[in-house]
């Protein structure tokens, strides 16, 4: 295997072009999910789906913000994508095994396999990959498997114009990101945090190999403050599991038992 | 109402609040009310599927108990429990494959084992429990070796019937679904509970020799009252977080939800009365297969409305105490938060 790859999205710098939606809509050759108008801000796009594997959320808050000169407003921008987990839910729920983890630490579908059973769609705890309709398959960010196997970059961060979505080396980029936040609290943006960098920031997925620099609660960005895995909290339904299913046997056994001579 | 002036991008603009916010279910920001979670792809085959799969598990259960009576009186319950695993499971096989974005590849869940994945161990569990019922069912009236063959091989689908009625609890519990995540304790045990209410209510309406009905009615009659007592207990744990409890009280879901206690109560009060004719075990089967039915789709739907809704999301989340390290939720007004 190879370094682990991933994305730093840095929403400070983020301008809300939506250049990254654009160049991964072009060489992923994703269909279109429909042309509506939300009154949403600027964003028609609203959520990751399974054409949509580049998303940019537009807050409007009014609130003052120590880089934006709009007095008691500012604008947040943010390029959402899928994370990568560490523990990936839509992996560990995946039953065919098509769902993979890849050379580079990347959760990749793989279209050949994948059933379109739908159960990594309810297992993934940020909302990010779903069912494609027409074509029966699951679908999510492949973190650009067939342009990293060529030596390029994912489109989405060739594409940014201001370096908002950097991509590289996992632990290059959470350097980095720590320097970014450090001279962001030294300029005034005291707000700035990461999001996901690691493990001990986000111990239910065990850190993102896609994370985030916010300015705001992670709620505000529509993501989940707190997200785990599904497999780490279900032991207690397995343990459930075992007690009815003996309970059921036991009960069935005395049904017989205590019905056992013929009355009639 | 009140009025307060702020620069805009150096543009002075009046805005207007109202003084009192409408009633926000839960506090802290939302994007747009937009949901966080993707809501479950499944359709009615999937709810549908819990049933029949439950039922069939039920009988087979059931079937590899009364193998345990040696007098050959039970031979013919023995046999209709078989015939009941086997029919409900293939009805569920071809209920799960209908409902793939990809029907034709369903033999995929079988080319790994996955102990993470609840659903791969069902589709296991699935294929284990109808093949060993016809084995049984074709050997066990043979004398001799291949009778203890036979024997042995209902014992087994009735193993794999303990897995059929429960795993789906686990199924379910296994999402990031806020309903089903925090309601997993009790999910297996209300889905096992009522798998045997299930087959329960079909032996109540399909039976005739009065040993085999006190049997099943036996069986039917213990599961109906522990599916009503695990209902109340999920109710209760759920309630913990208002929030996540919501669909259980309201919507669809939770109209579905108490008819579900309703009709499972009335079937097993029609059950316990005295003088039981056919008639009446007629209304208790009707009564109680309808009450498992809605339980499942009441379950299902609550599901479906709880991945919708952000606060379900979020609440629960914040109310951990691994989230300290985050901006906390009250420490600025939002614009997007309304």
């Amino acid at each position: 295997m190879t370094a682990a790859k991933g994305f730093f999205t840095d929403t400070t710098l983020c301008i809300g072009c939506k250049a990254c939606e654009v160049a991964c809509k072009q060489w992923n050759r994703l269909p279109d999910d429909g042309f509506t108008f939300t009154g949403m801000s600027y964003d028609n796009t609203v959520h990751l789906g399974a054409s949509t594997w580049r998303h940019v959320a537009f807050v409007e808050r009014p609130v003052a913000l120590n880089n934006q000169d709009a007095g008691a407003f500012s604008w947040l921008f943010s390029s959402d994508v899928c994370k990568h987990c560490a523990r990936a839910g839509c992996l560990e729920s995946c039953p065919t095994g098509a769902i993979i983890r890849t050379e580079f630490d990347s959760v990749y579908v793989q279209p050949d396999v994948c059933n379109g059973c739908g159960y990594c769609v309810v297992n993934c705890p940020f909302g990010v990959i779903d069912r494609r309709e027409d074509d029966g398959r699951a679908w999510k960010c492949t973190l650009c498997y067939d342009r990293l196997r060529a030596d390029m970059q994912p489109a989405c961060a060739k594409a940014c114009p201001t370096e908002s979505i950097q991509f590289g080396n996992v632990d290059d980029l959470r350097h980095k990101a720590r320097a970014r936040v450090e001279k962001l609290h030294r300029n005034g943006l005291t707000e700035a945090y990461l999001y996901g960098a690691d493990k001990q920031s986000q111990p239910g997925t065990e850190g993102l190999n896609a994370f985030f620099l916010l300015l705001d609660r992670p709620e505000v960005y529509n993501l989940p403050p707190n997200p785990v895995v599904p497999t780490k909290t279900v032991k207690k339904a397995w343990t459930s599991m075992a007690f009815a299913a003996l309970a059921m046997a036991g009960v069935a056994v005395a049904s017989v038992l205590a019905q056992g001579e013929s009355r009639s | 109402m009140s009025t307060e002036q702020v620069t805009i991008a150096g543009t002075e603009v009046l805005i207007t609040a109202r003084e009192t916010e409408p009633a926000l279910p839960a506090p802290g920001p939302t994007y747009y009310d937009q949901p966080v979670l993707k809501k479950p792809v499944w359709t009615m085959e999937i709810p549908l599927y819990y049933y029949v799969g439950g039922a069939a598990g039920a009988s087979l259960v059931l079937g590899a108990a009364a193998q345990l009576d040696r007098s050959g009186e039970l031979d013919g319950l023995v046999r209709r429990c078989h015939w009941a695993g086997i029919i409900g499971s293939t009805i569920a096989g071809g209920l799960l494959i209908s409902d793939l974005g990809r029907p034709e590849r369903f033999l995929n869940m079988l080319r790994v084992f996955r102990p993470t994945s609840p659903m791969n161990m069902g589709a296991w569990i699935l294929s284990g429990a109808g093949p060993t019922a016809v084995t049984a069912g074709l050997l066990m009236t043979r004398p001799g070796f291949w009778g203890g063959i036979g024997d042995l091989f209902g014992f087994a689908s009735g193993l794999f019937g303990m897995g059929l009625a429960t795993y789906t609890g686990v199924l379910v519990a296994n999402t990031a679904v806020p309903v089903w995540q925090k309601s997993g304790r009790i999910l297996p045990i209300l889905f096992g509970a009522s798998a045997m209410a299930s087959a329960g209510s079909i032996f109540d309406m399909l039976l005739e020799n009065p040993r085999e009905r006190r049997i099943t009615y036996t069986f039917g009659t213990i599961g109906r009252v522990a599916e009503l007592a695990a209902a109340v207990a999920l109710e209760r744990q759920a309630a913990q977080l208002p929030v996540v409890a919501r669909p259980l009280k309201s919507g669809a879901s939770g109209f579905l939800w108490k008819a579900a206690t309703a009709l499972t109560a009335a079937s097993l009060i029609t059950s316990l009365l005295p003088n039981r004719t056919r008639k009446k075990r007629l209304i208790a089967g009707v009564l109680g297969t309808a009450g498992s039915l809605a339980l499942r789709f009441a379950v299902h739907e609550a599901g479906v409305a709880s991945a919708r809704d952000p606060r379900a999301t979020f609440g629960p989340q914040r109310s951990s105490t691994a989230s300290t390290a985050l901006p906390q939720p009250d420490s600025t007004p939002l614009l997007s938060g309304r």
